[in-house]
């Protein structure tokens, strides 16, 4: 045990306090149903933010080691901010005319429909005349 | 530079040990890994959007089976581990060799339990079957999920009955129901009837489904439009024309109401064949399994043993981006509790040493602390984007 070690000694169990305190906080965020979808998002994020904050810092010992763990760590954060930022224009926004399949559903005519069923696949050993027997 | 000056005291690289920067490069990587699907998730949500342009991604836990107290143990139970580990990692620093293995024990047992919740968790979900690829989207999808279940269940249960050379044979359904009420080697024959009931039902509730014709009109008596020539429209069953009185042909259309319509077959214009016929809708598809259901139970009460096959036909229930979210919260959740079991034979290693654990095995202990810890900030940022945002 060297004195250099010593010095990184937190007090663990307040932060396990701390986390156990924002776990709960969390849970009342979902519990009083905060109406404001941004609110929410905000609170319980920044919760999971400090939680993440506490458990890297401590836990994982951050605040005390050299500064290399700003090397070693600040390309791979780089990289996986990148990743979410460079899908978000093509899939998370809309800047075309918006077209999921599952939401263009229009109440089909019969026709529409027997036509379909003579083309697909179901079922596949019988033919539609079968349930007229 | 001279060898006999070398001082030992001199390092090259950086003040950790070589076990302690593998693993945090490991770490690097895991944190690309694990970004790149919260990331994705992240992104994919907010793509989903309903028809109307709000977010259509499904949040209702009746249709997730998300439980936010199983999330919030979960975090719970993580957290506690860690704060265990770290315990252990001071404890094996201390050279308390036994307390460092109390204390990881104790971490093994919460990664136990943590795969228990989650167990109970995909249990869930694999009941109701919210699993990618499985889950209607929209009405017509549930209904044609409802018909493929009941299918492969009507099939099953009249295979009993079949001869064993039919069981494997490309039969239609009705070839099949022929030939298992015809199989002399059936000894109930009871059950049997019970049986072809069930296959003779469902194959009327399959016709009526494909054929997208409300259940309110008898399959066999599709009900039609004629359109004369002067524009006016009689509505009902009609059959084949045959000859009238005056030797023309002539259309007996039978009404709703009993009525008998003659129409001069040179007098329609167009006949459309049961076009305007209400479609069949999923509550009515709910209706009817529920009402087959029903007399299933009542039949298994009568003769015990029929057994409740159409227990196992999931209710219809369309969820929109439902597979999208299945996939999603599968890889997610999969590969973090995948890494809490590659955490749990790390465990499992140190705790094989039993009394032999040594002060050698201190930066082994660190740096399966730091992966743990790693794994539970995983899951500090689940828990609200799956559990909480909605």
């Amino acid at each position: 045990m060297t004195d250099t070690h010593a010095s990184h000694h937190a007090n663990y169990f307040l932060v396990f306090v701390a986390l156990f305190i924002c776990t709960l906080m969390s849970i009342v965020f979902d519990v009083i149903h905060i109406s404001n979808k941004a609110v929410l998002i905000v609170l319980v994020l920044g919760v999971a933010t400090a939680k993440a904050l506490f458990v890297m810092s401590y836990f994982m010992h951050l605040k005390f080691e050299g500064n290399w763990k700003f090397v070693l760590l600040a390309p791979t954060i780089i990289l996986a901010i990148g990743l979410p930022m460079a899908l978000l224009p093509d899939i998370g926004q809309h800047y075309y005319l918006y077209a999921a399949p599952q939401t263009q559903v229009q109440p089909q005519s019969h026709a529409d429909v027997d036509e379909h069923d003579a083309s697909s696949s179901y079922p596949p050993d019988q033919a539609p005349a079968d349930h007229s027997q | 530079m001279s060898h006999a000056r070398a001082t030992p005291t001199v390092k090259m690289g950086l003040p950790i040990p070589n076990s302690k920067l593998g693993t945090w490069l490991f770490l690097g990587t895991e944190i690309m890994f694990f970004t790149a699907f919260i990331g994705t998730y992240i992104v994919l949500r907010l793509g989903s959007l309903a028809a109307d342009g709000k977010p259509g991604w499904p949040t209702n836990p009746e249709d997730t089976h998300i439980r936010i107290w199983a999330g919030g143990l979960n975090t719970f139970v993580l957290i506690l581990s860690s704060y265990f580990v770290v315990m252990a990692h001071e404890a094996m620093g201390a050279r308390n060799f036994a307390r460092a293995r109390q204390f990881l024990q104790l971490t093994f047992v919460l990664a136990c339990v943590f795969l228990g919740i989650k167990a109970y968790e995909y249990y869930g979900k694999f009941s109701h079957d919210v699993l990618p690829g499985h889950i209607a989207e929209t009405d017509e999808q549930a209904i044609r999920k409802v018909l493929r279940e009941m299918d492969a269940v009507v099939l099953g249960r009249l295979n009993e009955y079949l001869p064993a050379q039919a069981r494997d044979a490309e039969l239609t359904l009705p070839n099949k129901i022929d030939l298992a009420g015809k199989n002399e080697d059936v000894s109930d024959k009871e059950a049997r009837r019970h049986a072809v009931e069930l296959a003779n039902e469902f194959i009327n509730f399959k016709g009526h489904v494909l054929d997208n014709i409300s259940f309110k009109i008898p399959l066999e008596r599709p009900e039609s439009i004629v359109v004369t020539k002067d524009g006016q429209q009689v509505r009902g069953f009609v059959p084949a024309a045959v000859p009238g009185a005056d030797g023309k042909s002539v259309f007996k259309i039978q009404s709703a109401d009993g009525k008998t319509i003659d129409v001069l077959e040179e007098n329609v214009k167009e006949l459309k064949a049961g076009a305007e016929a209400p479609p069949v809708t999923l509550a009515e598809v709910e209706d009817k399994l529920t009402e087959m259901r029903e007399h299933e139970i009542k039949e298994e009460e009568e003769h015990e043993g029929y057994g409740s096959w159409l227990s196992s036909v999931h209710d219809p229930h369309p969820i929109l981006y439902g597979n999208l979210f299945a996939s999603t919260y599968f890889l997610m959740t999969g590969f973090h509790a995948l890494h809490v079991i590659v955490g749990m034979v790390l465990f499992g290693i140190v705790l094989m040493q039993g009394a032999r654990l040594h002060a050698g095995w201190r930066d082994y202990v660190e740096n399966i602390g730091l992966y743990w810890h790693f794994v539970d900030l995983v899951w500090i940022f689940l828990f609200p984007l799956i559990y909480i945002i909605k």
